[in-house]
C-alpha cells in the first residue's frame, strides 16, 4: 500500500483515510437529506424547544414551581402569570417550564433503557437460536398486556415516584423494542458480507458489534423517537392516575390531574400542560416520521408506536 | 337551632339567604309550606358505604344513608346534646352506677315487630362484640331486662360522660330485632326502626331506601331535632348514587339527573351561585384540619423543632387552600360557642407565620437539614392540599419538607408506625362534634394517641376530664388540656373547614346536618 517511487502527485490516501473521507461524506449527504426533509426539521425544532425549555427553566420560568400565591388562586391569564394558576395559586406558566424537565427526563432514560435492553435482549435472540424461543415468548407475554396499562400496574404497584415511572414504562416499552432489534438483525445476518466476515474469522464480538449492529440499528432509532413521544403522554398518563411523580413536584400530567376537577371554572390549568404535551409528541412523531424516511426508506407505512 | 354562618367569601351572602330560608321554612313553622309526599330522590355521594350494618362501621358514607334506616336510644341534637330518641328517657342513680332507660311503646321495627327491653339488650351485646366503637361500652358491666319497655345498664364505676359517648354518631349504637343479634358485622338483614327501609344495594352504584309506612314518629317534638325528633318521611323512595369523580358529581346535578350532592368543589360552588336551579347548603363547621406529628421519629422527637414548626405556620393559606375557601380560622381544640370551648389559651401560637423566630427554634433544636416527612393521601382532597400548603410553608423556613402522599388505607397503615413519618394531616369530622373526650381520647392513652408517643401528662388530664362530676369541672380539664397542647406541640390544629352541598332548587326541606336527613325533604313541582 505504499506509494511507488517516482511518483510526484500529491501524496495518494491510504485506505483508511478514504474510507474516513467517504464516511463523512456520507453522513454530511445524510445530515443535508435530514435538514432538508419538512418534516424531520419542524419535528427537531420543536424538540430543540423543549430540551432548551427544560435546561433553562431555572432562567425561564417567572416563579418557582411550588410558590404559593395565596391571594391569586385561581387566576385567570393575566400579565402577573401569563397562564394563570391552579387551586393553590401557583404559576401555571412556571409549572409547565418546569414540568417538561419531569418529562423529558423520563422521556431520555426510557428510551435510554430501553434501547440498551431491547438491543440486548434482540440480538440475544437472534444471534443464539436456542435463546430465542425463551426470550421472545417471554416478551410475548409481556406485550400481551395492553402497553400503558402495564405501565399503570408496575406503577402502581412499585409505588410513585419519578424512578419507578422509568421502570415501569422501560418494563412496558422493551418487548416491541427488542423485536424489531431482533427482526431487522435476522435480516442483516443472511447478508454476504456476515459471512464473509465469519469466513476471514472473525469473532462473535467484531460480527456482533461492527456489522451486525452497525447495520441493524436504524429502525431501532425510529422506533425509540416513537417511544420519547409515547413516553410523555404514558408519563402524563401516570401522573394524572397519581402513580407518577409525587406531588408537589410538577410534571404535565399531574398539573391536568390537578386542574380535572376545576375544568369548568378554570379551564387554563388543563388546557395549557395538555398543549404542550400534543405539540412535543406531535413534534416527536415528525421527527420520527423524518428519520424514517431518510435512514430506512425501505420501512415505510407500518410503524410501531409501542403503545396501542 | 340557627345555622351557624361563617366565612365563605363570594358565597357567604347568596348561601347565607338559603340556609336562612330553609331553616325558617322547615323549622320554624311546619306546614307554612306546602309539603309534598311521594316522588324519589337521588342523592349523590364520592364512596360505596363500606357497610349498611349501622353499627359495625364509623364511615361517613354510611352513616349518610344508615341514619335514615336505624335509630338510637339517644342521640345528638341540632345543637349537639344528647337526647332521647327510641328511648323515653333515662334516669341515673345518685351513685352513677346504673342507668335506666325506659323506651317508647309502640315503636315498629321494619319487620312489622315492635320494639322491646328484649331487642335493645341484644342491640348493646351485639354492639360489644361488633360495633366500631364498641369500647364506649366499655363503662358497662351487664344490661338487665327490667320491664318489657325498661333496660337497666349497670356500669363498673361512675361515668359522669357516659351519656355523651353512648350518643355518638360516630359509629352508632342503633337498635335493631333480637333475630339479627347473632349475627356477624354486615350480615344483619338491615332492619332498624327508622323512617325509611333497605331496599337493595347494588355497589359502585346506588343504596335504595324507601318510606316506611308504620314509622313511629317521636311525638315528643315538633319538628326534626338533629338525629332525633318528629320525622316524617315524603319521599317515597330515596336512591343514593356513588359517583366518585367530583366533575361528574357537579354535571349530573346541573343536568338535573341527581337532586343533592353529598359534597361539592367550593370553585364549582361559586359558579353554581348564580343558577335559579341550584341551592348551595353551606354545612360550617364540618371539620377540623390538623396535622399530627410523630413524636418517635427524629427530628419530630425534639419539642423546639416542633414549636418551630408551629410558629412557622400560616394557617391561614392553609385553610383557605386546602377547604377552597370555606373556612374559619380556630386554635381550639373545640368549636367556638360550644359548652367545651377554652377560649384564647394558645392563640399567641397560632396563625403566627414568623420565620425568624422559627428560624431560631431550628437552631435552637439543633436542626440540621434531616428530612422532614408529610404522610398524606391522595382520596381525601384536603389532606392532599393542606401538605402541599405545608411543605411549601416549611420549606421556607429551611425544613427540609418532603411530601409522601400513598392512598388513604396505606395512610393510615404508616401512621400506626413509628418509623417512617414526621407529620400527618388529617381532617377530624366526628370526633370535635362529639365533645372533648371524644376528641381528646384520639390524644391520649389508652388509644394509641395521633402523635405517636403518649404524653403522661395529657393522659393524666384526659384522666381528669372522663372523671369529672359536672360540667364545670370538665370545662376546667378542657382548658388544661388545651394548654398542655400548645406546650408539646404534638397536634397541631390548623383551623375548621366547612362541608359546601348543593341540590336542586325544588327539593325543599333538606336543612344540612352530620348526614342527609332525607326525611322532612320533599320535591316541589
Amino acid at each position: 500500500m505504499t506509494a511507488e517511487p517516482g511518483t510526484t502527485a500529491a501524496p495518494p490516501l491510504s485506505l483508511a483515510q478514504e474510507v474516513a473521507r467517504a464516511r463523512r461524506r456520507r453522513r454530511i449527504v445524510f445530515l443535508r437529506r435530514l435538514l432538508g426533509h419538512p418534516s424531520f426539521l419542524i419535528g427537531f425544532v420543536i424538540l430543540l424547544a423543549f430540551v432548551m425549555t427544560a435546561l433553562l427553566a431555572d432562567w425561564l420560568a417567572p416563579y418557582g414551581p411550588t410558590r404559593i400565591h395565596f391571594r391569586a388562586i385561581l387566576a385567570p391569564p393575566s400579565a402577573d402569570h401569563w397562564l394563570g394558576t391552579d387551586g393553590f395559586g401557583r404559576d401555571i406558566l412556571s409549572r409547565i417550564i418546569h414540568g417538561t424537565r419531569v418529562s423529558l427526563r423520563i422521556g431520555i432514560f426510557v428510551v435510554l433503557f430501553t434501547g440498551i435492553l431491547g438491543t440486548i435482549l434482540g440480538t440475544l435472540a437472534s444471534y443464539i437460536s436456542w435463546l430465542d424461543g425463551l426470550i421472545m415468548r417471554g416478551l410475548d407475554g409481556l406485550m400481551a398486556f395492553p402497553g400503558v396499562l402495564l405501565a399503570i400496574a408496575l406503577a402502581a404497584a412499585l409505588g410513585p415516584s419519578e424512578t419507578n415511572a422509568i421502570i415501569a414504562l422501560t418494563v412496558t416499552f422493551t418487548p416491541r423494542t427488542a423485536r424489531i432489534v431482533r427482526a431487522s438483525v435476522i435480516v442483516v445476518q443472511q447478508m454476504q458480507y456476515i459471512e464473509a466476515a465469519r469466513a476471514v474469522g472473525a469473532g462473535h464480538g467484531r460480527i456482533v458489534f461492527r456489522y451486525i449492529l452497525a447495520n441493524a440499528l436504524s429502525p431501532l432509532i425510529v422506533q425509540l423517537t416513537f417511544v420519547f413521544a409515547v413516553s410523555i403522554i404514558a408519563e402524563a398518563i401516570l401522573s394524572f392516575l397519581g402513580v407518577g411523580p409525587p406531588p408537589p413536584a410538577p410534571s404535565l400530567g399531574n398539573i391536568i390531574a390537578d386542574g380535572r376537577t376545576y375544568i369548568q371554572e378554570a379551564w387554563w390549568i388543563t388546557v395549557f400542560p395538555g398543549l404542550v404535551i400534543a405539540v412535543a409528541v406531535l413534534g416527536l412523531n415528525l421527527m420520527g416520521d423524518g428519520l424514517r424516511d431518510v435512514i430506512d426508506p425501505r420501512q415505510h407505512s407500518t410503524r410501531d408506536t409501542g403503545g396501542r | 337551632m340557627r345555622p351557624r354562618l361563617r366565612q365563605a367569601g363570594l358565597l357567604r351572602t347568596l348561601s347565607t339567604t338559603a340556609i336562612l330560608a330553609l331553616a325558617a321554612g322547615s323549622l320554624a313553622a311546619p306546614g307554612a309550606m306546602a309539603q309534598v309526599h311521594g316522588g324519589e330522590l337521588v342523592f349523590v355521594q364520592g364512596s360505596n358505604p363500606p357497610s349498611l350494618d349501622g353499627m359495625a362501621t364509623s364511615s361517613q358514607a354510611s352513616r349518610n344513608i344508615t341514619m335514615n334506616i336505624y335509630e338510637t336510644l339517644y342521640g345528638l341534637s341540632e345543637d349537639i346534646s344528647p337526647i332521647p330518641i327510641l328511648a323515653e328517657g333515662v334516669e341515673v342513680s345518685d351513685d352513677g352506677k346504673t342507668y335506666v332507660f325506659t323506651l317508647r311503646q309502640g315503636v315498629l321495627f321494619h319487620n312489622g315487630k315492635e320494639m322491646t327491653s328484649e331487642d335493645v339488650k341484644a342491640s348493646m351485646e351485639r354492639y360489644r362484640r361488633v360495633g366500631a366503637t364498641a369500647n364506649k361500652l366499655d363503662p358497662v358491666r351487664d344490661i338487665e331486662i327490667t320491664g318489657r319497655y325498661e333496660v337497666t345498664f349497670h356500669m363498673v364505676g361512675p361515668t359522669p360522660t357516659f351519656l355523651e359517648s353512648f350518643s355518638s354518631p360516630r359509629a352508632p349504637a342503633v337498635i335493631i330485632p333480637v333475630e339479627d343479634a347473632d349475627t356477624e358485622a354486615g350480615r344483619n338483614s338491615f332492619v332498624g326502626t327508622g323512617p325509611y327501609k333497605f331496599v337493595e344495594y347494588v355497589p359502585d352504584s346506588h343504596v335504595t331506601i324507601e318510606r316506611f309506612d308504620d314509622y313511629s314518629a317521636d311525638t315528643r317534638h315538633d319538628s326534626v331535632d338533629g338525629f332525633g325528633g318528629f320525622k316524617t318521611a315524603y319521599l317515597d323512595r330515596v336512591i343514593f348514587r356513588v359517583i366518585p369523580e367530583p366533575g361528574a358529581q357537579v354535571a349530573a346535578l346541573e343536568a338535573g339527573e341527581v337532586h343533592l350532592v353529598e359534597q361539592i368543589p367550593m370553585p364549582a360552588a361559586r359558579r353554581l351561585d348564580a343558577n335559579p336551579d341550584i341551592v348551595l347548603h353551606e354545612n360550617m363547621p364540618w371539620a377540623f384540619t390538623t396535622f399530627h406529628l410523630n413524636l418517635a421519629e427524629p427530628p419530630t422527637d425534639n419539642v423546639k423543632f416542633r414549636e418551630a414548626i408551629q410558629v412557622a405556620l400560616q394557617m391561614e393559606e392553609i385553610m383557605a387552600i386546602s377547604s377552597e375557601g370555606l373556612y374559619e380560622l380556630n386554635h381550639g381544640w373545640q368549636y367556638p360557642d360550644t359548652t367545651y370551648w377554652a377560649g384564647d389559651i394558645g392563640l399567641e401560637y397560632y396563625n403566627l407565620a414568623d420565620a425568624e423566630r422559627a428560624r431560631a427554634l431550628l437552631a435552637e433544636a439543633g436542626y440540621n437539614g434531616e428530612p422532614f416527612s408529610i404522610l398524606t393521601d391522595s382520596n381525601i382532597p384536603q389532606h392532599g392540599r393542606a401538605a402541599v400548603v405545608i411543605a411549601e410553608q416549611l420549606q421556607n423556613v429551611g425544613i427540609n419538607a418532603v411530601i409522601n402522599q400513598v392512598d388513604w388505607p396505606t395512610a393510615l397503615n404508616i401512621r400506626l408506625q413509628d418509623e417512617g413519618w414526621n407529620g400527618w394531616t388529617l381532617q377530624m369530622g366526628i370526633e370535635p362534634v362529639q365533645g372533648p373526650v371524644a376528641m381528646i381520647a384520639t390524644l391520649a392513652s389508652p388509644a394509641r394517641p395521633h402523635f405517636a408517643v403518649p404524653d403522661a401528662e395529657l393522659d393524666a388530664l384526659y384522666q381528669e376530664l372522663i372523671s369529672g362530676m359536672t360540667v364545670a369541672e370538665r370545662q376546667e380539664t378542657h382548658k388544661r388540656i388545651q394548654a398542655r397542647l400548645y406546650e408539646i406541640f404534638a397536634s397541631i390544629k390548623i383551623g375548621d373547614s366547612g362541608l359546601m352541598q348543593a341540590g336542586r332548587a325544588n327539593v325543599k326541606g333538606f336543612v344540612p346536618y352530620r348526614f342527609p336527613r332525607v326525611h322532612d325533604v320533599w320535591i316541589e313541582g
